[in-house]
């Protein structure tokens, strides 16, 4: 007995939609019960651009170095003696 | 189930999910490293939505960090270290707006209008694109003053409590609550606008 070409038509059509479910998937709404929650999840999503780190280290490394106190000075000279 | 107030599309930010990872810090100081590696995310979101400019939030973040940096021995440890970031980034932002408004005798006369707005405030809203989620939310914030725009954005951060966002902000934890309904209802009123 041959199949009826309709129905074969139909499940293939039913076939490939299920396939393009797989593959696109419905965008499921983000719901937000307050504006903390829409600004937290924003935030989230929100990257720090690399740059800043990379000028911080430039930045940092022109900071002059931390002045020795007197103190340590004085037990660093004791020690090598 | 309480009614969700606010709702957006679910989507990905295509312009940022490309972003390459931040480049591995080699400072002298392998604590202050750290500190940078746990709060940068916080204060250059605070500094982006304040300021709402990202090349601007990237100079005040660098800024505040440096600042961090160079008084790092002058932190006594009363508060933790993410509050006192956010002290310093407040501090940075309240004085470059108050240059721009000087600057630009910029007047927002709508935040009166947020202010008392309150027809569809309860109404859920939609956003189709999760990547408009952001510039919406900074229009928002836009609307409000820069009070309320502060208290959403430090109450958003859940490492807070409301007593660390009473300190910030300089009143007391109550006050703090009071002004947090205005500003929610100010700013669901604001976004609903932005549809």
């Amino acid at each position: 007995m041959k199949p009826d070409p309709s129905k074969l038509r139909q499940k293939a059509q039913e076939e490939q939609a299920a396939a393009f479910e797989q593959t696109h998937p419905k965008r499921a709404a983000l719901q937000f019960a307050s504006a903390e929650e829409a600004i937290r999840y924003d935030a989230g999503e929100t990257a720090v651009p690399p740059q800043i780190a990379q000028r911080l280290n430039e930045s940092i490394a022109r900071e002059p170095k931390p002045a020795v106190s007197w103190w340590r000075r004085w037990f660093s000279r004791d020690t090598r003696e | 189930m309480e009614e969700p107030l606010l709702s957006a599309g679910a989507g990905e930010r295509a312009s940022e999910a490309s972003v390459p990872p931040a480049p591995r810090l080699d400072w002298a100081s392998k604590e202050f490293g750290a500190i940078y590696d746990a709060h940068a995310q916080s204060i250059y979101y605070l500094t982006l939505r304040m300021l709402g400019d990202p090349t601007q939030a990237e100079d005040a973040t660098h800024d505040v960090f440096l600042k961090a940096y160079r008084k790092m021995h002058q932190f006594r440890g009363d508060s933790g270290v993410r509050t006192w970031l956010y002290r310093i980034a407040i501090n940075h932002c309240h004085n470059l707006v108050q240059t721009w408004h000087h600057r630009h005798m910029v007047n927002n006369v709508d935040n009166v209008v947020w202010e008392t707005t309150s027809a569809g405030a309860n109404d859920p809203l939609r956003v189709l694109e999760t990547k408009e989620l952001g510039q919406r939310i900074q229009k928002t914030l836009d609307t409000l003053t820069e009070e309320y725009r502060l208290l959403l954005l430090l109450v958003a951060d859940e490492k807070l409590s409301y007593q660390d966002v009473a300190n910030l902000t300089g009143q007391t934890a109550d006050a703090v609550r009071g002004k947090l309904h205005r500003a929610r209802k100010a700013f669901a009123a604001a976004f609903a606008k932005f549809a």
